[in-house]
């Protein structure tokens, strides 16, 4: 990488002067060689780009070093500076500074082509026979320009903002009108050094991790399983029984666990069972139940995703190749050993990037416990409840406070664990490791 | 042929692209105009011009805004001021709409809302003596809408009616010869809605009788109801008026005495005061007969009502006189007086007020109306005598101007003696109000479940215990608001 900006370097440093000129203005030497349109499409970007700087492009950079330094007040009737815009702007403004760089090095490298084509005496390519290359042998640039563009502003630009927001104190009282101000580290040592903070937070990802491995775990072999179980040629009206899961899916999760909230609620059709058959209610999701409210929230959780699990399933089930099934039965496999050793292996392999999926949205399950058990904090939780999740804790400290900036900071965090369980998990699983066993 | 699809779809995506770019440029050019107003009450009328008002929900649907519009434009008309509804969501965002020329001229909000505004100076400060209801407003209204900028205090508000708990319970079931044996003063008012002692007496009869029946239900978890019980006892939200998040006193006094009676009256429920179950039910509960009486808020009034009606004519009425039953029957009334020991079973007890939460609706207008004079005049026209008894006669509200309040009598009167005499607790028009609900509804959940533990499980055995509770509640609230400032 390194070598080769030396090698254009040292190439440019070379050339003639049409190629310098158009390092100073764009498309020059393109024009100077009789590539006219395309100079002049260079040209103007180069003046669109002045122009963008000059008419918002460096006030927006400067912004997004201050974040503002006058202060709006609507009664004296002063606009001021909104610096949660400021620093979107900024970082818009840093993009396009990107791209343009991008633009120029495009430029002068195009320079350098047409300058050595010149030189080894053949033609350059005409501005229509360039064109034509676009649709054909370079069909992919004119495909992906506007994707890339689409991706920089609505998924780089948050993705970035919200990382950098965790650098920021904005939240709390400091919400615009306020102005917002960098304040480094601050964020991250406020959370590793707070004494309450760290008895809770190691609860709390003790469950997490449990919760998500657990339900990771039972979602994936009960939605498996529900397959194989529906693709038992013994089974009579398989389309219909079918039906079934997919209508739990088909409703929106919240419905579901609100209903089930209900169930499960003193004045639910359960405790009703059990009152009517003279015991005393159970409060399933009250404050005193733990692990009875864990287990709920897993086996509603079951209800929600199993449904879709079962659905890949039996797509990828019907692609399994029953010549070694039929190999394994003559050999004397049981079929639990057919399912460890053959239909296990298989799933996995196929499976791997959607069980990582399911397993990060369950390390992420906000909802469940949210709508089951919320607007609970308890002895020896620090604003949290002892089914509370990491994300659901990020949410009490962070929102119902306004408290952006640790919440950025503390998703930050959780960004990091996921991230390295799922890269260490996916690189040492087969799908990874060895690529081509299916194929 | 895929390439033309696909040459296709970028010409369709360069387009939305292009689109999306025709929205901002509108947005900041609108931005650039609300800017420049600068809102000053001169006094002097903006003329042909049109403010958006914002209204309550109800008060469309029930025809009262358009009754105020159609009023109000007519007596304008002069000027030529029109008033219209803005037609946008309850829940607007001024902070974020306002200063890009989205929001409405003027609002009508529950205090704790428009004070958020406040803060950010999304809203204007009034010259609230100049209008004609300020005298008739009491002094603990005006200062649900205070707030204090660089060491000035500003008003930003004009108080239209009140909002607190109430009791609803139903005549019917109450036992045939309650004027003799549940009306000792006889004063003609049933002696359980007086004071809570006969009410507790009365609910542990009424269960006793039928087991499937009770007499008072109310779900504890819910701050908004359970704290009035706390505050009675010398507790209150923020220290200084409601303003200093620093001092909770959520267990200052002897507010342990009403965690005690909260958890007496637990006593007589069921399990179901434990979550939001009587909540959810208690419409269906007090029509079918199940439950005597039960706490909620004004505007449910209306849910109580079709419920009973319902079931009358389940009985065989028909509508006409099902709904003048449910009329005669369903009654809504101030809470009834607490026994000053805390004790419900301590025989001829020295009584004391309930004290409530509570809330007071009103209008304000935007920082970022170009015509303040115009609106400020639609204000006061709106908290006119007779707009205000219009609202009244049209919404059953409870007003806070004290004319009003008297020519009506009755609950109406009685609200507003109870707003003035400081029994209604205001709602805290400062943000850290928002931390107080889940600390404090853990305590009431955990109060609640307590009755139901068996004897060596329970918790809150005594007042010191209580008050240790409490002291936990306050500290979490704490917590929740400081740790992270």
């Amino acid at each position: 990488m390194l070598e080769g900006f030396k090698n254009y370097i040292g190439v440019f440093k070379n050339s003639s002067w049409r190629v310098k000129l158009s390092a100073l203005i764009m498309g020059s030497g393109q024009i100077i060689y009789g590539r006219i349109a395309k100079g002049l499409i260079y040209l103007f970007m180069e003046i669109a780009f002045l122009f963008y700087m000059i008419a918002r492009g460096f006030k927006d950079i400067k912004g997004f070093f201050t974040l503002g330094t006058q202060k709006a007040d609507a009664w004296l009737g002063i606009a001021g500076d909104n610096s949660v815009v400021m620093l979107l702007m900024g970082i818009f403004a840093w993009i396009i500074v990107a791209l343009f760089i991008g633009v120029y090095i495009s430029n002068i490298k195009d320079a350098i082509n047409i300058e050595n084509t010149i030189i080894s005496g053949k033609h350059p390519k005409a501005f229509i026979e360039e064109l034509k290359e676009l649709i054909d042998r370079k069909f992919y640039v004119t495909v992906l320009v506007l994707p890339v563009i689409g991706i920089c502003v609505f998924n780089i630009l948050p993705i970035i903002f919200m990382i950098l927001i965790s650098f920021t104190n904005y939240g709390g009282s400091t919400v615009p009108p306020e102005l917002v101000d960098w304040v480094g580290l601050d964020n991250f040592k406020k959370i590793l050094t707070l004494s309450k903070f760290a008895p809770t937070f190691i609860r709390i990802l003790g469950w997490n991790i449990l919760w998500a491995v657990v339900s990771t775990t039972l979602n994936y072999f009960a939605g498996i399983g529900l397959a194989l179980l529906l693709n038992k040629d013994c089974v009579k009206g398989k389309a219909f029984f079918r039906a079934f899961p997919i209508l739990a899916y088909a409703i929106p999760g919240f419905i579901t666990l609100l209903a089930f909230k209900f169930m499960f609620s003193y004045g639910g059709p359960v405790n009703q069972m059990i009152r009517n058959a003279g015991g005393t209610p159970i409060g399933f999701l009250d404050l005193d139940a733990k692990w009875i409210a864990r287990l709920i929230g897993l086996l509603v959780n079951c209800w929600i995703s199993v449904p879709s699990i079962m659905l890949l399933a039996t797509g990828h089930l019907s692609n399994r190749d029953m010549s070694l099934y039929e190999a394994a039965r003559i050999d004397g496999a049981t079929p639990f050993q057919q399912f460890k050793k053959l239909t296990l292996p298989f799933m996995l392999f196929a499976t791997m990037p959607v069980l990582l999926g399911q397993f990060i949205g369950n390390f992420n399950n906000f909802g469940i416990f949210y709508f089951l058990r919320g607007g609970l904090y308890l002895d020896g939780y620090f604003l949290a409840s002892d089914t509370d999740l990491l994300i659901n804790w990020l949410y009490n400290l962070s929102i119902d406070n306004n408290y952006y900036c640790i919440g950025a900071a503390i998703s930050l965090i959780i960004f990091i664990i996921t991230s390295v369980i799922s890269l260490a998990v996916y690189v040492n699983s087969p799908s990874f490791k060895e690529e081509d066993t299916f194929q | 042929m895929k390439r033309k699809i696909a040459m296709a779809l970028v010409a369709v995506m360069s387009l939305s692209l292009l689109n999306g770019c025709g929205g901002d440029a509108k947005k900041s050019d609108s931005a650039s105009e609300g800017a420049a107003t600068s809102g000053i009450f001169s006094g002097e009328l903006e003329e042909n011009v049109t403010i958006q008002v914002l209204e309550n929900d109800t008060a469309i649907s029930k025809g009262y805004f358009s009754q105020l519009i159609e009023a109000f434009n007519k007596e304008y008309e002069q000027y030529g001021i029109t008033a219209v509804d803005a037609n946008m969501d309850q829940y607007l965002d001024l902070a974020n709409d306002g200063p890009y020329g989205y929001g409405p001229d003027v609002l009508y909000q529950a205090n704790d809302v428009i004070m958020q505004y406040a803060q950010g100076k999304h809203i204007l400060p009034l010259p609230v003596e100049k209008l004609d209801s300020y005298s008739q407003i009491p002094e603990a209204a005006w200062q649900a809408y205070m707030v204090s900028v660089d060491g000035n205090t500003y008003t930003c508000g004009v108080p239209v009616n009140v909002q607190a708990p109430m009791l609803y319970y139903r005549k019917d079931l109450l036992p045939e010869d309650w004027k003799e044996s549940w009306d000792a003063n006889s004063n003609d008012i049933p002696d359980m809605i007086e004071d809570w002692k006969n009410m507790y007496d009365f609910s542990v009869q009424r269960h006793q009788e039928n087991p499937s029946q009770y007499g008072y239900m109310k779900s504890l978890y819910d701050v908004y109801f359970s704290s009035g019980f706390l505050f009675s006892y010398g507790g209150y939200i923020f220290g200084d008026n409601n303003t200093n998040p620093e001092d909770i006193g959520f267990a200052a006094g002897d507010s342990a005495k009403g965690a005690w009676i909260l958890s007496q009256l637990a006593g007589i429920m069921n399990e179901d005061c434990i979550d939001d179950t009587i909540t959810t039910n208690a419409y269906s509960k007090l029509a079918d007969g199940t439950y005597f009486a039960t706490l909620s808020t004004p505007d449910t009034y209306s849910t109580f009502y079709d419920e009973l009606v319902n079931e009358y004519v389940g009985q065989g009425l028909n509508q006409e006189e099902a709904q003048k039953k449910a009329e005669e029957n369903l009654v809504m009334t101030g809470l009834p007086k607490l026994p000053e020991s805390g004790n419900l079973t301590e025989d001829n007890p020295k009584l004391v007020d309930s004290k409530t939460m509570g809330g007071v609706n009103g209008y304000a207008i935007s920082s970022y109306t170009k015509y303040p004079n115009a609106c400020l005049a639609f204000v006061n026209f709106a908290t006119s005598y007779e707009m205000i008894m219009l609202r009244n006669e049209t919404l059953g509200i409870a007003p806070a101007r004290e004319d009003v309040a008297s020519d009506l009598g009755g609950l109406s009167e009685a609200m507003y003696e109870e707003l003035d005499k400081g029994n209604i607790v205001l709602m805290p028009s400062i943000k850290e109000v928002s931390q107080i609900w889940t600390p404090g509804q853990t305590f009431f959940t955990d109060l609640a479940k307590d009755a139901f533990r068996s004897e060596a499980e329970k918790k809150y055995k005594d007042l010191d215990s209580m008050e240790a509770g409490l002291e936990d509640m306050c500290n979490q609230i704490h917590d929740a608001i400081y740790t992270l400032e």
